[in-house]
């Protein structure tokens, strides 16, 4: 990986840094962040995109929904889309791995985990170092300078994204890559480590799915529509767009039973007030 | 009869839908992000700079919801800040802090599990999809569609947040509200598992025994002879139940599938 290749990558996790991203909510956090949309911009920075979004597609299914309640962070995919998609194509391609084989995307599960915790480091970082601004702000903020609002909320924490996005995700693509390749060039896939990796690779996924899931669940007896989603993709095969048809229908069904309780009980005390 | 101009409302707007998470620390998640979206309505609505900067109290306390659905607390606060430069009556700091804190945790709750939890997994879903063999045409999907529709329910919210004012609260807590959110989640669990029967597959080689013709019979295919990838299943539930009813960090339990998928491996147990 060149110099120029690793400061671009570097400048876009700054744009992606998960909820504090320098692009915003909307565009940093929830597009350029999520995995599947940087593999796309790393594809274009590395200049393979389609061996990118190959690697990028497993590691996005792992962290397919992040809910961050309070600011607890489950993991900021900063790291896992733009340090560990460039060192997971760099080693898939090194090895002569097919990027959509079971070997490269065991691996790039793995990776995915593993950058992930980088990734919250680097949040609670970014979040300490905003402390400084916010207190530079209120500070003036007394003193009755309004001027000084914008820059605490948009100018400041460029700050913290040079020292804790741009740098580090620059420094190990760079020195990473190199690391990462000269590995994976004499990897042997028979042997039982590497094995086992891409065994972790394949039992990860299901943490990522449980992440999402207790994001939906909040009975116990709610978990049989989770069965009959999965009944109805490895049973009877359904597509997921065909799955959410069928869950739209107990969607619609669950709603009119719903307001129709409710709307059927108030009628039963408008009788009652009659009599 | 003061009124907020169109421009500054866009303004508010804008400032709220780029800058409510970017100066995010804990101690003040989107404090600051709320304040910059309000100065420029203070500073249309009020003369001196005396009152601009008594009224802008009002918004430093703590503030942190799920910040594209809370679009529609700027908005509610935007248009009772109105209503207070007309003399209102009973619209005071207190108020509007009441507001404010009675909105932050039924929408975060709202946000979390719609937006974030439901909505993005199955356009994410639908792109990987497309995505398939490493087609563009995946991630081109997701940018186009979660940005349009995304912005156009933030306006919408918080211009419906700045014409019904206090009134907008039914809105969110409201019966109709209430049921919708949970008929919407029914949909994401059904989806959740769809998801996890195509993107997860977890096997075992254990060999259970011999048959009559001498080739292995495999525990695998016994058990999706009783319920297909029932394996991957439990391993599912297994992870959601260490992190919903034991209260251990999704990291924590990461680090324990860590161990399950090596020491399964090297024990010829999984994989």
């Amino acid at each position: 990986m060149t110099w120029l290749q690793a400061i671009l990558i570097g400048l876009m996790s700054a744009t992606a840094a998960s909820t504090i991203a320098c692009l915003g909510t909307t565009v940093g956090n929830y597009t350029l962040n999520r995995p599947l949309v940087a593999s796309l911009f790393v594809g274009l920075i590395m200049g393979d995109v389609q061996g990118c979004i190959q690697i990028g597609i497993p590691m996005q299914v792992m962290w397919i929904a992040l809910v961050t309640p309070g600011g607890t962070v489950a993991s900021d995919l900063r790291a896992v889309s733009y340090i560990g998609i460039p060192l997971a194509y760099v080693g898939a391609k090194a090895a002569g791995w097919d990027f959509s084989g079971t070997e490269a995307q065991g691996l790039a599960s793995s990776i995915s985990a593993m950058t992930g915790v980088i990734g919250i480091t680097l949040f609670y970082g970014t979040a300490m170092m905003n402390l400084i601004w916010q207190h530079i702000g209120w500070a003036r903020l007394d003193k009755g300078d309004f001027s000084i609002i914008g820059k605490v909320d948009v100018l400041f924490p460029l700050i913290s994204h040079f020292v804790l996005s741009f740098l580090p995700c620059t420094l190990l693509c760079y020195y990473g890559s190199t690391a990462v390749a000269d590995l994976f060039a004499v990897l042997d896939v028979s042997v039982w480590y590497v094995k086992a990796l891409i065994t972790v690779g394949a039992v990860l996924p299901a943490v990522g799915i449980a992440i999402l899931l207790k994001s939906v669940v909040t009975k116990t007896a709610d978990l049989l529509y989770f069965m009959l989603g999965f009944a109805l993709a490895a049973s009877m095969h359904l597509t997921l767009i065909a799955a959410t048809v069928v869950g739209g229908v107990f969607a619609l069904v669950n709603y009119q039973l719903t307001m129709s309780k409710s709307s059927g009980g108030a009628a039963v005390a408008n009788d009652e007030e009659d009599i | 009869m003061k009124k907020i101009s169109k421009k500054t409302l866009n303004s508010s707007f804008w400032r709220w839908w780029y800058g409510n998470l970017t100066c995010f620390s804990h101690e003040h998640m989107q404090t600051w992000g709320y304040m910059w979206s309000m100065l420029p309505i203070i500073q249309e609505l009020y003369a001196t700079k005396e009152e601009q900067q008594e009224k802008l109290r009002t918004y430093y306390p703590f503030f942190n919801t799920e910040p594209q659905i809370g679009c529609i607390v700027v908005g509610i606060t935007a248009g009772l800040e109105e209503a207070r430069a007309n003399g209102a009556e009973g619209i005071d700091d207190e108020m509007i802090n009441g507001i404010r804190a009675g909105l932050m945790g039924p929408l975060a709750g709202i946000g979390d599990s719609l937006i974030v939890g439901t909505y993005i997994p199955i356009l994410l879903g639908i792109a990987v999809g497309f995505a398939e063999g490493g087609s563009v045409l995946g991630p081109l999907f997701y940018i186009v569609v979660w940005n349009l529709t995304s912005i156009i329910f933030q306006k919408f919210v918080y211009d419906k947040g700045y014409e019904l004012g206090g009134s907008a609260v039914e809105l969110i807590v409201g019966e109709q509200a209430t049921a919708f959110r949970e008929s919407v989640v029914v949909l994401g669990q059904v989806v959740v598992g769809a998801m996890a029967a195509s993107w997860v597959n977890i096997t075992t080689p254990i060999q259970i025994a011999t048959n009559s013709e001498g080739e292995p019979v495999l525990l695998q295919g016994n058990l999706d002879g009783a319920f297909p990838k029932i394996l991957t299943m439990l391993f599912v539930l297994f992870a959601w139940w260490l992190m919903a009813k034991k209260n251990i960090t999704p990291i924590k339990v990461l680090f324990l599938f860590v161990i399950i998928g090596f020491l399964g491996s090297v024990a010829g147990i999984l994989g």
